[in-house]
């Protein structure tokens, strides 16, 4: 309340957001919001709903019920084209890049630049420019016209974050960004979140890794079973308290349900 | 130092692997073919005459066409076997309603039209509705064929030779047919759309993963609808092509032709489960199956053996797809 006083308006703020897939409830009324600038750790359980919860906020999944406001405007998303535009840009868990293209045309896949009147790629500008980004965040993928599937795990989720930031996004979505990343790797992810935020990019941070999000996030927000638990401010937490946040619940329900 | 070269040795000799492996086929088929041409030239004295390979061109014409635009739908992991079908009721349509004194032009587009409204519902009942290709242009095939024997009542239409439109597939421009004409420049018009145009990157891409392309904002149904429709003029054309040369329009006309497509791409490296697709391959694999036709019948082996070997073809193709060939790619389905 006292942000928006002071003229900040939220990035984004996501109201009651539903979603059910046949018997299973994903997402039972999640109300999460990020600042501009903010690095928000999202945590909790397997199928807690995490990236379920992403997906909508990137219009991959289109929500049941529910409420999206980003930088004031209440929006709503029928395809991930709709959130592209508007400057989301999310790295996914699962399903991420097409093996047959190149790392050239992953990179640009859905906006490559183009020549005759938008009618032809423009395949050279393509190439250079990837190598362009790709130096640029220090991701070392010494040819752009390889197709991503004979890549290592770890250069096609490097590929799969330049894409992400590449085209200047307000709000980046990292979905365990790391799971697949070599030492050096996780640190040049962790650098590149701190840098974004700086710029006023919002960012939203998946990891079961809990030590990287005391070093990168402002807030963190535990999930459980489709409902967020608990809201923290990364600064005044304790790692116990965090791994109380996203277990606690766990042997109160089980103990619960025995009853 | 040593990390990062030899990080760059390991990722060239990768390169050169995907490079050869996705090329592979297009190379055993560009020899097979020539090996084929050379065989045939020294056992079958008519033919490597140049009449004879005018003619050879002219009967692939439409294989050739509908074969283009099938490259797009197998490259998507789709299949649309109503083309045969598609084609008997173009050109049986076409010589009814020139019957009835339409004029050729309009005829002509009418036509084609409606075999781009098939490969509508064909794309629509895919893309839009998921039910497997496989069902929905099989269904059609059915539909289609029984639509033209009905139109038809099973006899065929005879075509009046004095109209202009008979010369699309009799008529010669520099003693070049016609048909083979429009043909290549179908080819190669289609080879520019896969492999240099945003829509043949999301071919690729559909057939590679799907939801991947959806989520980086493509209309990923929308690409799926288009390469129906695609393949549904096409066949059109190739009923068009086909009525015009024998001068009338049969409901029995194309009837196999849709395995001939099909096994002409298969053959120039496309592979059956998408993102993988070869338009020079595709244009290979249809003067493949057509000299083999041409060469077995001038060398007077009964045209019955044709589709035998026809089909053989297709298993081997399918085989060597995906059991030889994955083996020299570092990617694999
Ligand atoms: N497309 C889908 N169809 C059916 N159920 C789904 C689908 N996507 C997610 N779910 C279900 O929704 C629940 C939440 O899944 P989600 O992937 O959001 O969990 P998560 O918190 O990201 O877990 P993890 O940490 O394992 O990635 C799970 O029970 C999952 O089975
Ligand atoms: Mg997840």
């Amino acid at each position: 309340m006292t942000d928006q006083k002071a003229g900040r308006v939220d990035r984004v703020v996501m109201r009651d957001i539903r979603k059910r897939y046949g018997m299973v409830d994903a997402l039972r009324g999640v109300t999460l919001r990020v600042g501009p600038g903010e690095v928000v750790g999202l945590v909790g359980d397997n199928a807690a709903g995490k990236s379920t919860l992403m997906k909508v906020l990137a219009g991959a999944v289109v929500p049941d019920s529910g409420e999206i406001v980003f930088d004031g405007r209440t929006v709503s998303f029928a395809t991930p084209k709709d959130a592209r535009e508007l400057g989301i840009e999310m790295v996914y868990q699962d399903l991420a890049l097409c093996d047959d293209i190149d790392v050239a045309g992953n990179l640009f896949l859905g906006r490559e630049p183009r020549k005759a009147g938008g009618m032809l790629l423009d395949v050279r500008k393509m190439h250079a420019d990837a190598r362009r980004h790709l130096d640029a965040l220090n991701i070392r993928i010494p040819l752009t016209d390889i197709p991503v599937g004979g890549l290592s795990g770890g250069q096609r989720q490097a590929v799969a974050i330049a894409r992400a930031v590449t085209f200047g996004p307000k709000l980046l979505i990292l979905d365990e960004p790391t799971a697949a990343l070599a030492v050096a790797e996780v640190e040049t992810v962790l650098e590149l979140i701190k840098t974004v935020s700086a710029q006023g990019v919002s960012v939203i941070l998946i990891t079961h890794r809990l030590q990287d999000l005391f070093r990168v996030c402002d807030r963190l927000c535990v999930m459980y079973e489709g409902t967020l638990r608990a809201d923290l401010d990364a600064r005044s937490t304790s790692l116990e308290r965090l791994v109380s946040e996203i277990v606690a619940h766990d042997t109160e329900e089980k103990e619960g349900r025995r009853r | 130092m040593t990390v990062t070269s030899q990080r760059v040795v390991t990722t060239r000799s990768a390169r050169a692997s995907a490079h050869i492996g996705r090329h592979a086929q297009t190379i055993a088929i560009a020899v097979v073919l020539v090996a084929l041409l050379i065989f045939f030239a020294f056992t079958a004295d008519r033919f490597a005459t140049t009449g004879n390979l005018f003619n050879l061109m002219r009967q692939i014409a439409p294989t050739l066409i509908v074969a283009t635009a099938m490259t797009f739908v197998i490259g998507t992991a789709g299949i649309d076997l109503s083309v045969g079908s598609t084609v008997a009721l173009s050109g049986s349509l076409l010589a009814i309603v020139l019957q009835n004194g339409w004029d050729p032009t309009v005829a002509l587009i009418a036509i084609i039209a409606l075999g781009a409204l098939i490969g509508f519902v064909n794309g629509w009942f895919s893309s839009y509705q998921h039910i497997p290709p496989f069902i929905v242009t099989l269904a059609m095939l059915s539909i289609m064929r029984g639509t033209a024997l009905r139109a038809t009542e099973g006899y065929s239409t005879p075509i009046d030779g004095d109209l202009w439109i008979v010369q699309i597939g009799q008529g010669r421009i520099a003693g070049v047919p016609i048909p083979a004409i429009l043909a290549v420049v179908v080819a190669l018009v289609g080879w520019l759309v896969l492999t240099r145009t945003p829509f043949g990157r999301y071919v690729i891409g559909l057939g590679s993963n799907g939801e991947s392309l959806r989520r980086t904002g493509v209309n990923t149904r929308k690409v799926g609808l288009a390469v129906y429709v695609l393949t549904g003029a096409a066949a059109a054309v190739a009923g068009v092509l086909i009525a015009t040369r024998l001068s009338s329009g049969s409901s029995n006309a194309g009837s196999g032709f849709e395995l001939e497509v099909i096994t002409a791409v298969v053959l120039g490296g496309t592979s059956l489960f998408g993102g993988r697709a070869s338009m020079l391959g595709t244009i290979l694999g249809a003067l493949t199956l057509g000299v083999i036709a041409n060469g077995l019948v001038l060398l007077h082996v009964s045209p019955f053996y044709v589709q035998i070997v026809q089909g053989g073809i297709l298993l081997l193709a399918i085989f060597a797809n995906s059991k030889v060939w994955a083996k020299f790619g570092a990617i694999r389905k």
